[in-house]
């Protein structure tokens, strides 16, 4: 990419009010540093408090999903700590809403488990949703949860309308590209 | 010595991890700041363990004051505080007397909510909402 691409590049960024994007390797201390960047931003742009609190655990729930669970990783899979696994995040303006839209690779066997949760998500009222992740609170972590289960019911409470999500075949065999977007 | 007595927990803050203060001596555990560590599983397991721990040495009759001062949770660290306000809840049930101060800012529904969720689940903690103006 030359300057007058670049400089090409970060208009549609702008033209698109895309106010953070990241794709690299996730862990946990670049998710603290990305983290204070989306604070500082969400701080200077004067939204009220709960639309900030919503964004930022909506952010550190998408990222600590892709150190957990993303295909792509540079550590072993059954690791709990010092993880390093590799995805994008983004968040945008549309309108009067912020949005913020992750992605990551998963196993293509595993897509139709993550589609079986996220599914009924989308028709769930607010009020659902709560008492949803209220029984989740009080049950075991299901298996293979390196959380509590409760980390898509948490971007599902914060978002104002249902969880969008799309899995998009890879080129690499076996994997398909997991996509979930959120309009806080 | 009595056998009540045992080492007092601190651990710093962290960007991600919360100020821990068990003050066991003093019959005080404070937690503050924001909490989501990559592995909520073993940061809170520890806590639950050391608390466990202190509380069942003591006597009945004893009180405990438990302040919490959290910003930010995700949702592994929620399960895990669910889990620690459970013990906190059983030695309440056996006759220690456990005063809990749920600080938050005034306007952190989240929050609330979640106090509110804990004052109704565990019964025995003395429950006290301090919402905290800006």
């Amino acid at each position: 990419m030359n300057y007058a691409e670049y400089r090409d590049f970060s208009a549609a960024v702008a033209r698109r009010h895309i106010v953070f994007y990241y794709f690299g390797y996730f862990s946990q201390n670049i998710i603290s540093a990305m983290a204070e960047a989306v604070r500082l931003h969400l701080e200077r742009a004067e939204l009220v408090a709960s639309t900030r609190r919503k964004l930022f655990s909506c952010f550190v729930e998408m990222a600590q999903n892709i150190t957990h669970y993303s295909a792509s990783t540079l550590t072993a899979a059954e690791l709990r700590e010092n993880q390093l696994r590799q995805g994008s995040v983004c968040i945008g303006v549309e309108g009067e809403r912020y949005y913020l839209l992750c992605a990551n690779p998963v196993a293509a066997e595993n897509a139709e488990a993550l589609r079986a949760k996220l599914e009924p998500l989308r028709s769930m009222t607010l009020d659902e949703i709560k008492q949803a992740y209220r029984q989740m609170l009080r049950t075991e972590a299901p298996e293979g949860s390196k959380g509590a289960g409760l980390g898509l019911l948490t971007v599902a409470r914060e978002a104002s309308g249902p969880l969008e999500f799309e899995f998009v075949p890879d080129e690499r065999p076996g994997l398909v590209m997991f996509y979930v977007k959120a309009t806080i | 010595m009595t056998t009540e007595t045992r080492d007092d927990l601190f651990i710093a803050a962290s960007a991600s991890s919360p100020e821990v203060d068990f003050r066991f001596g003093a019959h005080a555990l404070s937690l503050r700041g924001e909490s989501y560590p990559e592995n909520a599983a073993a940061f809170y397991g520890d806590l639950v363990a050391h608390t466990r721990a202190y509380l069942g040495g003591l006597e009945p009759g004893r009180t405990v004051v438990v302040d919490v001062a959290l910003t930010y949770f995700n949702s592994s660290s929620t399960k895990m505080l669910f889990a620690w306000f459970g013990a906190l809840n059983e030695a309440a049930e056996n006759g220690v007397r456990v005063v809990l101060n749920w600080r938050h800012d005034a306007d952190d529904d989240t929050i609330q909510e979640f106090g509110a969720e804990l004052h109704e689940e565990f019964a025995a903690l003395e429950f006290n909402d301090v919402p905290l103006a800006d």
